[in-house]
């Protein structure tokens, strides 16, 4: 096989067995979430277990494209299983991460790892190519997870340090390395299973969504390290260069004559990190394995790989207390990496609690009592000192630990607090990212699906770009009607010329149906399961192209089939989307899920968008069609209509074959995409869809 | 020193003492010169290669790509252990001491040549005399590996192919199509997002990494995004 290396590694952690499963088996399904999900409906029979039980089962996917020069589609590792995050149900869910790690499991000769049961003590895995251990990690348990991974890369090299060649494995037959291991691992809050833990990666890179780190903590897996000297065999090495060139050429950052793309930070961007860090500090852009923009930086004064909410969750309480961006801010980021503790939850717990410190419900001897010390709110200290409580759940902490949803349940605020939006968890108990009621494809995948659904495709090109450019006062790269018409001249097989509509009453109608549609397939498959980066793809407005229309739909389906040899249309990758769609679809109906439940936060419905009051929003402008014709509109302020989101519900259900009635997948739909069995299976369980 | 004459030039003094950018020769190289040279009225040396990869450590963003690259385009496969450029780093090291790359040096005393005992490893005029291995010469015992005065050494051991390799300025890329060498592209500079892979002509200067890695930042838009230009 080219792209695959054919094995995907297996891992019982009750029983100790090792063993490996044919990657062949579930080629069909792409890569990372696919194969993910398909491994899991496969070797988790009960499905209702709570993501602690130790019958849940752990995905950890990588991509044909994985360790490949293909850009910003080489250094994504795609997690999966049940997660503790989500409220009420912790849902079958996913997160994703960046880095090197799935491109050294490549090089070690997997494609994925797969993890079941529970360790009787804390253990890691320790994987140098096909040579795989359970090792034990007592010594571990309590580090940090930057500490951890030092540790790790002591033990590996064996003593001979790095800065050097290192040898692994027999040097004349397996060859050596300069790479230190790749490393993923949890800190304290994730060894204390709580749905805040993250899986971290080297010093910035973090699976948040979803409570893994707590997944790993109920396992006692404190981490998993790999390192490997092998080889990716490539269908056809010089398209891939060519194409890698291409993209550079036509399409990419140019640091010689760097376009003025306003707004715009997926493909075509430049280096990210500069705007959170301190001003004259020595610092570089840093990037995954074969990225080609390097979104996140390190510096001369820490912060190393953080970037967006690392930073944005604190940086205006930074600027707000000290003038400006200070080291304050760089400190807090590395803390909450180091903890490994979810930084959305974070960002949306400052604001709550400070709403309720506000309003005198919360502090010394109030309501709430809270000794957090909000004189300092800045100030590093006022982070360390939270994330020390939920740590030790002491104080205040004893309920974040919980969880946002789980901790306003146990203080009482929970409704009152979700209608007034001074709680913005959106949907599933999950931080309000982008605002549905404005940006509502974003509401409605997330609401479709288990968890914020970070999906940025229409975020840049249809909030981001227009809304800074009104902000400042730039000129639009492309006018509402140019846009609409990108973005319906890719959306195949969807395509709809008001699909871009987002006006009051376009984003009740069928074509914003549409574009949801090819938003949650293209998302399932190129991006989660081939692993094209979410901050890169997908490409409609191109500053560097010709016409300004972007790379998507040309170029995923161009280096797929020169990595792999597959000749596979655009349109054929949409719909393994739409089947990995529909099977996560079966697995939430297995766990309960009905229409009934998909209903965001009161204050969605109740209180008008007010951005900057939920997350680092800015005022919403965006392309609506009103009175014949096409243009940029302010939508702050808006609500949305709990009816007229239902009959949308409902236009949706019936554009995938769902049954309107409950949300769930039918045995035709099923069928159809070659899903008989689990089709069966919701039957059998009385799940499935009329 | 029949094979060394079919591999070398002569150059006057004055030449050889420019191409060295007078610098201290004598520390780098004493050790060896007096195998390598008549020091007389004309030097024999092995000819200078025509061309040098140059790198900008602060500017590098460590995507590796110039590796995968590098891997691709001799290979037709992704391996980092056998790419010709290495970039190593640690992501909890603080900037600018958290990436580091460690290209070829083409040098001009080239220890790698000189210990290869089957004289696999040459300057090949052919090729604008750059160093590289004949891997159907090569025994596999590793002399050239070991000689490599770098850390970590340029020479790769090609585990699976089972011969040393080295950084040819894409002389020999099997996998793409593009005119490599000295007069050619190279995969690594043509791929680097950021330029901070350059080629050149010009004989960097030879004591340490001084002429081998350098300030690429300074003419481009590097500064006015924002970043560090000194």
């Amino acid at each position: 096989m080219y792209g695959y290396v054919g094995k995907i590694l297996r891992v019982n952690l009750t029983t100790r067995k090792i063993s490996t499963i044919n990657t062949e088996d579930y080629k069909e399904w792409g890569g990372g979430h696919g194969m993910g999900s398909a491994i899991f409906w496969d070797l988790c029979p009960d499905k209702t277990v709570d993501g602690r039980d130790p019958r849940n089962v752990i995905t950890i996917m990588t991509s044909p494209l994985s360790g490949t020069l293909v850009p910003a589609a080489s250094g994504r590792t795609e997690v999966q299983g049940i997660g503790i995050q989500g409220h009420p149900i912790g849902w079958y869910t996913r997160s994703n991460f960046g880095g090197r790690f799935g491109a050294q499991l490549k090089y070690a000769g997997w494609d994925g790892i797969v993890l079941e049961g529970r360790a009787d003590k804390p253990v890691w895995i320790d994987i140098r190519n096909g040579n795989v251990k359970i090792r034990d990690g007592g010594h571990l348990w309590g580090l940090d997870t930057w500490a951890t991974q030092e540790e790790i890369w002591q033990e590996v090299s064996d003593g001979q340090g790095f800065g050097n060649w290192v040898e692994i494995d027999s040097w004349r037959d397996r060859g050596r390395t300069t790479q230190r291991p790749a490393v993923l691992t949890i800190g304290r809050v994730g060894e204390l299973q709580s749905p805040l833990g993250c899986l971290i990666h080297d010093a910035g890179n973090g699976a948040g969504q979803g409570g893994f780190g707590g997944v790993f903590g109920s396992k006692n897996l404190k981490a998993i390290s790999v390192i490997g000297t092998g080889s990716i065999d490539i269908a056809h090495p010089a398209m891939l260069m060519n194409a890698r060139l291409w993209t550079r050429e036509k399409y990419g950052f140019n640091v010689e004559a760097p376009a003025a793309d306003v707004g715009s930070f997926n493909f075509p961007a430049g280096p990210g990190a500069t705007p959170y860090l301190p001003p004259g500090i020595g610092q570089r852009p840093q990037g995954c394995t074969g990225c080609h923009k390097m979104c996140r930086g390190r510096s001369a004064g820490g912060g190393n790989e953080s970037h967006c909410v690392d930073y944005l969750f604190y940086n205006n309480y930074d600027a707000a207390k000290h003038g400006q961006i200070t080291h304050h801010l760089l400190q807090a980021a590395d803390l909450v990496q180091k903890a490994g503790i979810n930084v959305y939850q974070m960002q949306t717990g400052l604001i709550w609690l400070n709403h309720l410190y506000q309003q005198g419900i919360l502090g010394p001897g109030k309501q709430i009592d809270c000794d957090l010390p909000f004189d300092q709110l800045g100030d590093y200290v006022f982070v360390e000192r939270m994330v020390e409580q939920i740590e030790k759940q002491e104080g205040i902490g004893k309920y974040l630990f919980k969880g946002l949803a789980q901790a306003a349940i146990d203080l009482g605020r929970y409704e009152q607090d979700l209608r007034s939006g001074i709680l913005p968890l959106q949907e599933w108990g999950y931080s309000h990212h982008y605002d549905a009621r404005t940006e509502v494809e974003w509401g409605y995948g997330s609401l479709l699906g288990s968890r914020d659904c970070n999906d940025h495709d229409f975020n840049v090109c249809c909030y981001w770009t227009p809304s800074i450019c009104a902000l400042f006062g730039a000129e639009f790269p492309v006018s509402a009607a140019e846009l609409a018409a990108i973005i319906a001249e890719k959306c195949v097989p969807y395509s709809d010329p008001l699909m871009a509509d987002y006006s009051d009453e376009g984003i009740y109608k069928e074509p914003m149906a549409k574009l949801v549609q090819w938003h949650r397939h293209y998302s399932n498959y190129y991006k989660q399961s081939l692993l094209f980066c979410d901050w890169a793809y997908a490409d409609f407005v191109n500053p560097y192209a010709e016409g300004k229309k972007g790379l998507t739909g040309e170029a995923e389906p161009k280096f797929f089939t020169a990595v792999t040899g597959i000749e596979q249309s655009f349109e054929e990758g949409i719909e393994i989307g739409r089947k990995i769609w529909n099977l996560d679809r079966a697995i939430w109906a297995l766990q309960g899920r009905h229409r009934d439940q998909e209903v965001f936060a009161d204050y969605i419905y109740e209180v008008g968008a007010q951005p900057g009051y939920t997350t680092y929003e800015i005022p919403y402008v965006m392309p609506v069609y009103e009175n014949g014709q096409w243009q940029y509109k302010a939508l702050s302020g808006r609500t949305l209509d709990r009816q007229k989101v239902e009959d949308w519900k409902t236009i949706y259900y019936k554009l995938e074959g769902w049954d309107p009635n409950t949300g769930r997948p039918t045995r035709r739909t099923l069928e159809g995409l070659g899903l008989k069995e689990v089709a069966d299976e919701l039957e059998k369980n009385g799940k499935l869809g009329a | 020193m029949a094979d060394r004459k079919r591999n070398s030039k002569e150059y006057s003094r004055r030449s050889f003492l420019k191409m060295a950018s007078g610098t201290a020769v004598g520390l780098a190289f004493g050790g060896f010169l007096p195998r390598l040279i008549n020091v007389d009225d004309h030097a024999l040396i092995i000819p200078a290669s025509e061309g040098y990869i140059l790198v900008d450590t602060k500017k590098c963003g460590g995507c590796v790509s110039c590796m995968l690259a590098c891997s691709l385009v001799h290979e037709g496969k992704e391996n980092l252990s056998l790419s010709r450029i290495q970039v190593l780093q640690n992501s909890f090291e603080k900037y600018p001491n958290d990436i580091s790359q460690e290209q070829c040096k083409q040098c001009t005393f080239p220890a790698c040549a000189e210990a290869c005992p089957t004289k696999a490893l040459t300057a090949d005029p052919t090729k604008g005399h750059v160093r590289l291995v004949d891997s159907r010469k090569c025994i596999g015992c590793m002399q050239c590996i070991q000689a490599c005065p770098q850390q970590p050494a340029r020479i790769q051991w090609n585990h699976e192919a089972r011969h040393s390799q080295k950084c040819d300025l894409c002389s020999v890329t099997p996998y793409w199509e593009e005119k490599g060498g000295p007069d050619g592209k190279q995969a690594c500079v043509a791929v680097c997002p950021f330029n901070a892979i350059k080629f050149t002509k010009e004989i960097p200067t030879q004591v340490g990494d001084f002429g081998y890695k350098v300030n690429l930042r300074k003419h481009d838009a590097w500064g006015a995004l924002g970043l560090p230009t000194d």
